[in-house]
């Protein structure tokens, strides 16, 4: 009775294709009711906007992706996007002052000297973050969790001692006028092409080299993959190494878009996005599983919808972000799981704690309404959604599931 | 006339997404009979259990206690009937105290409202002392044995008042003498009324202690016998529809050169009161024999061969040669390269890869083998896990199915194959048959006695002594982490190895 695992592979499938369809109805869904018409009247720049922000969330989503299917977690992505950019802002700021200070080209070697700063902190990260979890032993959860914190901080504290010994003034930002930069920010493709490399690069290493087969044994089951005869400690190095260098490179994607490194608020949070695209393709979060086209999708997935809610309600994609982000991984979880949940016989709404849910989850969705369409849209949907609650719950006490 | 039965399944019926898991099945318990299930894995013994605890509801037929229809939603509603069941994987809370988990869910409560841990504790106490158990209450459940953690479970079904206690292979991880105890548990437990429900792959205990067996097979009910007018050999040729040749006696091996000796090795176990793991332990394996390893439960067998394969703690000490040369490996992948394949005691936990499909289950250990031009060639590696999926007769669907979907018989007989692509000149079996059937378990017998033929240095460890006694040319004892004992072929036989592994 191998029915709990037997229907992986055709749901991975499933999971792919329907991720596919979402995608494009909610392209067109945009495209129907945004009252802008951008994406029929502005094409090219729609797509603009979305595939740089997809290119740069999937960067590091894939890194993010690497290190779940190996079995641990990477929390430190935001930040790690933080001190890379400052990194690369900071070496040319220490290399050439006069030139940044005045806003003129720093030179090609002073770039590449930036660049591969950058990358070397992400291999550092990565390997520190390597050594908490396989010789100190710390949960991957905690260890990443340390640097999460730890290293915005290290970013903020080296970028004000680096400003303060180079220029006149102690700052917490470093400006990024270099043409190199400039060219990066206007040239949507570089990204788009860095990430399609990238999960090409990806794609191939977990599917087709001894390496990605070893990621995937120590994910499903790391004592296993020990006493076969897998140098777990090494290949979890690997993994925590690709995760911090992803996001090195998004950090010089950041700072070239922005023209700014600033330690303080660039990337934060973003570590949450990038594990929601991947939790969203379908890495399950016990390691294991998880696609590169999955990943991939997950992230296309997600920015297309913060950007069908940005046009669809007219405010600013970041107002809302968070609440799409974690709507969205709710929802493309449940329903991944949804046979398993009904083979149970588990209702949606039961006991004490599915009344609770009822007026709770109508107050969240008319609030949210009301916020965004205005008073009379939300009071009436919290209580259509009331409704249509109450129901569900109705009908499951009558079919006597639950309880 | 006979009495109306206890407990009465009339055509139960379960359907799980592409697989009938119980098919128009018939059982009937007496009271206060011991009425044991038998048959293979998948046969749907568990379900059924699972169907009479209120754990899974059936998609057809009727259950009656005591000549009412009953409909349960749930274990609660299964334990106010009287029904209590000890699962294979024991369902206890590891950090709670023995007394939490005997009353988890049912705490009772003093007059403020607050937990009235001195009752609770009484009466644990009193009922551990009934089952021989001499844990304290207070004791951190997930520090116990296992035979005592079930007994904790067996303490829960009893303050349940249950008259009914369903037991899914309870012996298959304890030691002679945990089931030893279990059994006079389970003798006085039957005398004051108790009725009990006990599932099992051993014939001998199945033999020793039912007063009827039901066969299951293919999830049918094949047939209710009773205990004295049937066989050992007619149940299980029932269970596996056709009959089993007794694990054909093998002819002798004959071994040739030493491949491995170990020394006076010795293992510490620091802040335990003996001191060490392995005390002083000597022998040697020639090709082409297999040397079995006899011991109770925490006796060692486990930490000697994961010593040997370094897959344990790397504080030993003493000596280990291989093919005459002295090694000391620091992690199991040298101990791979130089010839060294183990199979882990716990199949699920320490040997499969359930994420990962068949072939690449087997390939996993020598994937480097089915590169072609630095990328894994799809081709390649299929035809690279062809070759041991064919040399251990791996029943399988295809390379690509998945390795859960196999019975526990082929899943081993794959971890066994993952080595041979490794070329190993030694190859360490803990308890490689734990929780097979009867028929795969001859098959492995099989197998294994192939694989030495052809060179193969084997260690062997087994929990069953028959088993030991069938495949091994010698047999080590070992007891509390020394080597009490080391028998030929023709001096072992159950009682010298007994008297051998609880020599203290």
């Amino acid at each position: 009775m191998a029915r709990e695992r037997s229907g992986r592979w055709p749901i991975h499938w499933t999971g792919e294709w329907t991720l596919l369809v979402a995608i494009l109805l909610v392209v067109a869904i945009t495209a129907v009711v945004d009252g802008n018409h951008s994406y029929v009247d502005r094409p090219l720049e729609s797509l603009r906007d979305i595939a740089r922000n997809t290119a740069l969330l999937g960067i590091f989503a894939l890194g993010a992706a690497v290190v779940i299917i190996a079995g641990g977690i990477d929390l430190s992505l935001g930040s790690m996007i933080a001190l890379s950019g400052t990194i690369s802002a900071t070496t040319m700021l220490a290399l050439a002052p006069a030139e940044v200070m005045a806003f003129k080209p720093v030179g090609g070697l002073v770039v590449a000297a930036a660049i591969a700063a950058s990358l070397l902190s992400g291999l550092a990260v990565g390997s520190l973050h390597a050594w908490l979890v396989t010789a100190v032993r710390l949960p991957p959860f905690i260890a990443t969790l340390a640097t999460l914190v730890g290293l915005r901080s290290l970013a903020r504290a080296l970028c004000e001692s680096t400003t303060g010994a180079m220029t006149p003034t102690k700052s917490a930002i470093v400006n990024v006028a270099d043409p190199f930069f400039k060219m990066i920010r206007d040239n949507v493709w570089i990204p788009v092409a860095v990430f399609a490399v990238l999960a090409v690069i990806t794609w191939i290493m977990l599917t087709r080299t001894v390496l990605g087969r070893h990621l995937q044994a120590l994910g499903g089951n790391e004592e296993a993959a020990r006493l076969a005869g897998i140098r777990t400690e090494n290949v979890k190095w690997f993994a925590y190494c690709f995760s911090a260098t992803t996001a090195a490179v998004a950090g010089i994607f950041y700072v070239a878009n922005e023209s700014v490194a600033a330690p303080v608020n660039q990337g934060r949070g973003h570590e949450l996005n990038a594990i929601a695209a991947a939790v969203v393709g379908g890495c399950s979060l016990t390691g294991g599983v998880g696609t590169v086209p999955g990943t991939v999708l997950g992230t296309i997935f997600l920015r297309v919808v913060i950007d069908a809610v940005s046009k669809i309600i007219k405010t600013g994609a970041d107002v809302y972000e968070g609440l799409i982000v974690g709507v969205v991984v709710v929802i493309a979880v449940t329903f991944s799981q949804a046979g398993r949940e009904a083979a149970a016989g588990r209702g949606l709404l039961p006991g004490g704690l599915g009344l609770c849910m009822v007026p709770i989850l109508a107050v969240f969705i008319g609030g949210t309404v009301a916020m965004t369409t205005g008073g009379l849209a939300g009071l009436a949907m919290g209580l259509v959604t009331a409704a249509a609650l109450a129901g569900i719950r109705l009908w499951q006490s009558r079919r006597g599931v639950g309880a | 006339m006979s009495p109306e039965p206890f407990v009465a399944m009339r055509g139960i019926t379960k359907r799980f997404p592409g697989v009938l898991a119980l098919d128009d099945v018939h059982l009937e318990v007496l009271p206060g009979e011991f009425h044991a299930i038998c048959g293979e894995n998948g046969a749907g013994k568990s379900t059924l259990m699972k169907v009479l605890s209120g754990v899974e509801r059936p998609d057809g037929g009727s259950l009656l206690v005591d000549g009412r229809a009953m409909a349960f939603s749930g274990t609660r509603d299964a334990e106010r009937a009287g029904i209590a069941i000890i699962h294979q994987e024991l369902a206890l809370v590891d950090t709670l105290p023995v007394m939490a988990n005997v009353f988890l869910g049912r705490e009772r409560r003093g007059p403020l409202g607050l937990l009235d841990d001195r009752s609770m504790a009484r009466e644990t106490a009193g009922l551990l002392e009934t089952l021989e158990c001499g844990v304290s209450p207070h004791a951190p459940t997930g520090s116990l044995r296992v035979g005592d953690q079930q007994l904790v479970e067996i303490a829960k079904a009893l303050s349940l008042d249950a008259r009914i206690l369903v037991m899914d292979e309870p012996t298959s991880a304890l030691t002679e003498s945990e089931s030893a105890r279990l059994e006079r548990v389970i003798a006085a437990l039957k005398a004051r009324g108790t009725t009990i429900l006990f599932i099992s792959h051993k014939m001998e205990e199945v033999f020793r202690m039912a007063d009827r067996i039901t066969v299951l097979r293919d999830g049918r009910s094949i047939r209710t016998l009773e205990r004295k007018e049937t066989s050992p050999r007619e149940v299980t040729s029932l269970m596996v529809g056709r009959e089993i040749e007794e694990a054909a006696k093998i002819t002798p091996r004959r071994p040739t050169d030493e491949i491995l000796a170990v020394e006076g090795l010795t293992l510490p176990w620091p802040g335990h009161a003996r001191g060490y793991r392995l005390a002083d332990i000597s022998f040697s394996l020639r090709r082409g024999e297999v040397l079995g390893v006899a011991g109770l439960m925490g006796a060692g067998r486990t930490e000697l061969l994961e010593t040997i394969f370094a897959a344990g703690g790397p504080n030993w000490t003493g000596s280990i040669r291989l093919r005459g040369r002295e090694v000391r490996f620091s992690h199991p992948a040298e101990a791979v390269r130089a010839g060294i394949a183990m199979v882990p005691e716990d199949r699920k936990r320490l040997g499969l890869f359930p994420d990962l499909d068949v072939g690449a289950n087997v390939t996993l250990s020598a994937l480097a083998r089915a590169l072609r031009g630095g990328l894994i060639s799809r081709q390649a590696e299929d035809a690279l896990a062809a070759g041991p999926l064919r040399a251990t007769g791996v029943k399988t669907p295809g390379v690509h199915a998945a390795i859960t979907g196999l019975s526990g018989g082929n899943q081993q007989k794959c971890v066994i194959g993952r080595w041979l692509l490794t070329d190993p000149a030694v190859l360490l079996l803990d308890d490689p048959t734990r929780g097979i059937d009867v028929g795969a378990k001859a098959e492995l017998y099989g197998l294994i006695d192939r694989l030495c033929r052809e060179g193969l240095g084997v260690i062997l460890t087994s929990s069953e002594l028959p088993e030991l006694l069938t495949l091994a040319d010698r047999i080590i004892v070992l007891a509390e982490g020394r080597l009490t004992a080391s028998l030929s072929r023709d001096e072992a036989d159950e009682q010298r190895i007994l008297e051998a592994a609880t020599a203290g």
